[in-house]
């Protein structure tokens, strides 16, 4: 399975896409899910994320992807749970009750964060860093400085995660369980936070160096080698989600008119 | 043509000068190998040569540096790095790219190499280093020796002058140790390009080098070529510098007289010259 | 006791690393594993103490499965050095570092901190200091000594001598052979034939994930067939010697010297026995045979060398990259 975030090769639809054209696209969709509460809506929001995943054979990847955000979902959603009470009554609570109106508010904000999601991880892990960057200097406009600053910290979001792995390892072999419950777990985590930030400023600070004697201070917006030109496909991804956002929109007005 | 004249440096936060009166001239062409034991100051004297010194890292700079005729105070560190090329220690978080190929453009972009060039420049610089058939392949799913390859090819792509290699094969299994420099010396041998590689492993560098530095407590000690330097390998040794065993050994048999040829610094070296012993 | 029995191993139970692979260490061996980058030594070493557990067979520790042990067991058992000591290191001074084992194991008391100040009284650290301003060398001796002050039976050193000069690899090396004297078991990865040669009395080498041959070091290191499949060089002694051994004629104290007493002693006996510079030879062969005799073989290059070098007498001779 590629590490958290990693580009994995391939030439499906998502692969060959453009990668700005990918990134707003991605972004689109994001916002869809925020606009509208529809859960049906959502529902189909996240069978079409699971569908493009599978196109491009990030099937583990994103079932991965979705544990954690169910996890973290999870969290609000019982919150949600708690603190709204809408809807017919199941049970009581001395501030309240939980209501059908609840259940359907939590199950909404998983499946929402959740095809929210999906489609931003898998722009990382079918367009390579560097045409992410390229790409959104070329065609976004962004600045190469805060591009590329902002590729690099996601290619290192894998390089500290195993950094951090090698050194729990460590520690477990000088005899530190973290098997246990989760608060036992972060508590002997939070001390190794040491070693990984001496070693993360150490790799960020010899990144630096290295970008700069290979001439990193003479990029311009001309300088990237590849061209990314628009195809239909692309063209066709960005009606498709104006449109999603559109629908979703609609629905949302619809929803709090006819409420 | 590297100088370095009257060199010292003194690191801003250190309190002593980390190296100090470097004289030493590298002429073109020359493949130089500096040693020494930890903290003796032979990873500064590379960091002097690419400009890191003092650009990246300010503190005290006394004396000149000049490479191809550049000072290395004044020029700032983007000039200097047209012609010098550096491949660092960390070559994982050198990388830029996910793949192969995007690491090799990465400086042939920044340096604005005209775009009927590239390509001929990144099949130049994979076949360089033998790594043509890893060009799609994710720089995270190729082995240390891999990488280290990726890392030079990326900097030869350049076309440097000048290469300048910080601990290049600590990483690495002695296969993979020995088939870098291979393709490093050839590639140089072949472009005149002048190499400046910082090593551990004495008996690689003195395989390959044609001058050999060794830097004891910020000063140079030995600047000659191996042969030269390893006839003191007992020198060597008490300054925590390792010497090939072949050299040990013969250097052995001629502390007892049973042996008065040259140096010998290699294993092919040691058996030539004890045939000839022994004949 | 440790016992691979047919394991097999994998990482996110994809491709396998490790194939059917089986071997004992006996208590108080001095193993050293070898073999190319990928070859499936670091993942033997993490099964060892059950950082991973095998997909097929079984790791014994002492005859319990490590699948059976918790992790405190396990590191009690056996002391893992890693290849970079950045990632053991985690605490703010040289003293709690060596003391944080203890606390892991739950051990803390008078009898910790007396095993503490006598370590850093041996290793001649400076209990205060920051370990991270501390040079590679000696992080990479505060990271073994926090692990042998809890005198594990078993110690793992995976690479120790990567990233260290000549000097601090002799020192490191130094401590390891020490405690293996005193009865440590010493299993160790090391791409560094000239150490595993000085040092272990056993090699298993090691290519895509088997085990290509287990025996006493020099009987593998002078394996042609052995050497060609893992991708090993023998340390040069040793290599000059099988050259010279392949002439036909070739007294067979040259042909099977693997030290430089070793081949300086068979030199100067074939010498003299040929009548050349027979006074000298016949000397120094006696030198060099009180030499051997009064020294164990592998550390006899010291006396060499440190005959040559009486002022740093000791500290160097070993190792060697």
């Amino acid at each position: 399975m590629a590490k958290f975030l990693e580009y994995v090769p391939g030439n499906s639809f998502l692969h060959r896409m453009n990668p700005s054209v990918k990134l707003i696209c991605a972004v689109l969709f994001a916002i869809a899910c925020f606009a509208t509460s529809n859960l049906v809506f959502l529902l189909a929001l996240l069978a079409g994320a699971l569908v493009l995943a599978a196109s491009c054979g990030l099937g583990r990847e994103t079932a991965g992807l979705c544990r954690a955000v169910f996890a973290f979902s999870l969290i609000l959603a019982v919150v949600i749970l708690l603190t709204t009470p809408h809807g017919a009554p199941l049970v009581p609570l001395p501030w309240g009750f939980i209501g059908t109106g609840s259940l359907l508010a939590a199950l909404t904000v998983i499946v929402r964060l959740t095809a929210a999601a999906i489609p931003l991880f898998l722009v990382f892990y079918v367009t390579k860093m560097n045409d992410i960057t390229n790409s959104a200097v070329k065609q976004l406009h962004v600045p190469y400085k805060y591009a590329f600053t902002f590729t690099s910290t996601v290619h290192f979001i894998p390089v500290f995660m195993n950094d951090m792995a090698g050194i729990m390892e460590a520690q477990t072999a000088r005899g530190v369980e973290f098997d246990g419950s989760l608060v036992k777990k972060v508590r002997l985590m939070i001390p190794l936070c040491v070693p990984l930030l001496v070693s993360s400023v150490r790799k960020t600070n010899s990144a630096a160096i290295a970008a700069e004697v290979r001439g990193f201070n003479l990029r311009t917006r001309e300088s990237g080698y590849k061209d990314y030109p628009l195809g239909a496909g692309d063209w066709s991804a960005l009606a498709v989600c104006v449109l999603v956002l559109a629908a979703a929109i609609v629905l949302a007005v619809l929803g709090t008119s006819l409420g | 043509m590297i100088e370095f004249k009257e060199f010292s440096f003194r690191y801003r936060e250190g309190e002593a000068p980390v190296v100090r009166d470097i004289a030493l001239s590298i002429p073109d062409g020359c493949f130089v190998g500096i040693t020494g034991a930890a903290g003796s100051g032979k990873s500064t004297l590379t960091y002097a040569i690419n400009g890191i010194i003092p650009h990246c890292y300010p503190g005290d700079f006394y004396g000149s540096v000049t490479v191809e005729g550049l000072d290395t105070v004044e020029a700032s560190l983007t000039d200097i790095s047209r012609v010098v090329g550096s491949v660092c220690q960390d070559i994982d978080s050198q990388m830029v790219s996910t793949v192969v190929e995007d690491e090799i453009l990465y400086g042939l972009e920044n340096f604005a190499v005209p775009k009927d060039e590239i390509p001929a420049r990144v099949d130049e610089a994979l076949a360089a280093m033998g790594i043509v058939d890893l060009r799609d392949r994710t720089i995270d799913s190729l082995s240390g020796g891999q990488k280290q390859k990726v890392a030079v090819a990326s900097v030869i792509a350049l076309q440097p002058r000048v290469l300048v290699l910080d601990e290049p094969t600590a990483e690495l299994d002695p296969a993979s140790s020995v088939a870098v420099f291979d393709l490093l010396a050839r590639y140089a041998r072949e472009h005149g390009t002048t190499v400046v590689v910082v090593e551990q492993k004495i008996a690689l560098l003195s395989d390959y080098a044609d001058m050999l530095v060794i830097v004891d407590g910020g000063c140079i000690r030995f600047a000659d070529t191996p042969d030269a330097v390893l006839a003191h390998s007992d020198e060597l040794l008490a300054l925590g510098v390792n010497v090939p065993r072949a050299t040990t050994l013969m250097n052995a048999l001629g502390a007892q007289g049973l042996y008065g040829g040259p140096t010998v610094r290699n294993v092919a070296g040691a058996a030539a010259a004890l045939k000839e012993v022994l004949a | 006791m440790i016992e691979f029995k047919n394991v097999s191993a994998s990482y996110d139970g994809e491709l396998a690393v490790l194939r059917d692979v089986s071997f004992t260490v006996n208590d108080g061996d001095f193993v050293a594993f070898v073999g190319t980058n990928g070859a499936g030594k670091s993942t033997t070493m993490r099964l060892v103490n059950g950082l991973l557990k095998p997909t097929a067979g079984e790791v014994l520790v002492d005859g319990v499965p490590t699948t059976a042990l918790k992790t405190s067991e396990l590191a009690r058992r056996i002391g893992f050095l890693f290849q970079n000591p950045d990632r053991q290191i985690c605490c703010n001074t040289v003293r709690e570092e060596l003391l944080f084992g203890f606390k892991a194991l739950g051990e803390e008391g008078p009898a910790a901190e007396e095993r503490v100040d006598a370590i850093i009284e041996r290793f001649g650290f400076d209990a205060d200091a920051e370990p991270y301003l501390l040079n590679r060398g000696t992080r990479q001796l505060l990271a073994l000594a926090s692990i042998i002050v809890l005198a594990p039976p078993t110690i793992i050193l995976d690479e120790p001598t990567t990233g260290l000069d000549f000097r601090e690899c002799v020192k490191v090396m130094d401590v390891v052979r020490e405690l293996n004297e005193g009865g440590t078991t010493v299993i160790m990865v090391c791409h560094d034939m000239e150490v595993v040669g000085d040092f272990a009395r056993r090699v298993i080498a090691m290519t895509d994930g088997r085990v290509v041959t287990d025996g006493a070091t020099f009987d593998v290191l002078r394996d042609g067939r052995v050497l060609k499949e893992a991708h090993i060089l023998p340390p040069q002694v040793t290599e000059v010697s099988m050259i010279l051994g392949r002439d036909e004629g070739c007294a067979a104290s040259i042909a099977q010297a693997d030290t430089v007493p070793q081949m300086v002693a068979a030199i100067a006996q074939e010498l003299q026995l040929e009548g050349r510079a027979a006074a000298e030879a016949a000397a120094l062969a006696n030198d060099v045979a009180a030499a051997l005799s009064a020294e164990t073989v592998a550390s006899a290059a010291t006396v060499v060398e440190a005959k040559a070098m009486p002022g740093d007498a000791g500290a160097d001779g070993e190792g060697g990259r």
